[in-house]
């Protein structure tokens, strides 16, 4: 129940913005903290080009990777969320970008964003719950919170492309 | 697109967020999406699964008003999951005349479009009726839209109000 409350104030505050990278960043600071992650980041797609883009991912920078990459890609893929407690035993993880970065991935969990078309139009990542590996309940409530934000993601990002 | 139709959004999000309660912000969404598409009238029905019923609050926000799951082109919109576009609701199978004869109001046009939670389960259905020389494709956009956006705010909402209910069972 707090973190539904949470999620309405934090909703108060999304809406103040209207600008892509602040609402991405606001967005990645609250899904850390719903599920007490160490990192994330919020994957755009761009159809057209065939890539999924992030101008926010803490620590390292931009990446860009292609539509069918990596663990991301699987979820743009497959049109659903994806657990990975064991990345390095994974075929789909990307291991050069931790190598790239030094960072070490131990656990991610992936949440498709669909806008109003039904169409992926971001995937929210996160990397390191604290403690713990991901479970159903963290799923649950992420998917919950990507259809909470798919409105106003997709108003700024249908605001910026004009 | 009609440019202004999307950028009036966030502040009518503003005051919706500062709603607590379904029963609140019902009224809220349907005068402003009645506005934007310049219909003249908004209803938002609410599906509870529990009792295959839809049901919407009257303008003052207290009495609802509650209707079998199956029955009129919102009961369709129910079932085909998708919007709905007559205007010509007289000609169409699902539309009830019985209620325009028992109010004396006549609908001219219609337009709906479902709302769905996070897990793709329908929790309302918006529907407006009579716009001036019918609803076009712009409005079905931005229903579809509209519907998506304001999801989120109502879901968080229906889960309060589930919570609160089970308070009150306890």
């Amino acid at each position: 129940m707090k973190k539904y409350e949470h999620i309405a104030e934090f909703g108060k505050k999304l809406i103040a913005f209207n600008e892509v990278e602040s609402v991405l960043e606001l967005i990645a600071d609250e899904a850390k903290y719903l599920v007490d992650a160490d990192r994330c980041s919020i994957f755009i797609v761009e159809s057209e080009d065939k890539i999924l883009w992030t101008k926010h991912s803490d620590g390292i920078g931009r990446i860009v990777l292609g539509l069918e990459t990596g663990v991301v890609g699987a979820t743009y893929d497959t049109k659903s969320p994806q657990i990975v407690n064991d990345p390095y035993k994974d075929e789909r993880f990307l291991a050069n970008i931790d190598k790239k970065s030094g960072y070490m991935t131990k656990n991610m969990i992936t949440i498709p964003i669909f806008n109003s078309k039904r169409e992926v139009m971001s995937i929210m990542q996160l990397l390191n719950k604290k403690g713990a590996d991901f479970d159903k309940a963290d799923l649950d409530l992420l998917t919950f919170f990507a259809n909470y934000v798919s409105g106003s993601l997709e108003l700024v990002l249908l605001s910026e492309e004009r | 697109m009609k440019d202004n139709r999307y950028m009036k959004l966030t502040e009518f999000a503003k005051e919706l967020l500062n709603k607590r309660s379904l029963e609140e912000g019902l009224p809220l969404i349907a005068k402003y999406v009645k506005d934007v598409i310049d219909a003249q009238r908004c209803s938002i029905f609410i599906y509870d699964d529990e009792n295959n019923e839809l049901w919407t609050t009257i303008s003052d926000g207290i009495d609802k008003i509650v209707i079998p799951a199956d029955k009129g082109i919102v009961g369709y919109t129910l079932k085909v999951k998708k919007p709905v576009v007559t205007n010509d609701p007289y000609s169409h199978e699902a539309f009830l005349s019985k209620i325009d004869h028992e109010t004396g109001f006549i609908t001219t046009s219609i337009i709906t479009a479902p709302i769905f939670d996070s897990n793709r389960n329908i929790i309302g259905i918006l529907e407006l009726l009579n716009k001036e020389g019918g609803f076009d494709d712009e409005d079905v956009k931005f229903m579809i839209f509209f519907a998506h956006y304001i999801s989120g705010f109502l879901e968080l909402l229906k889960s309060y109000l589930k919570q609160e209910d089970m308070h009150e069972k306890v």
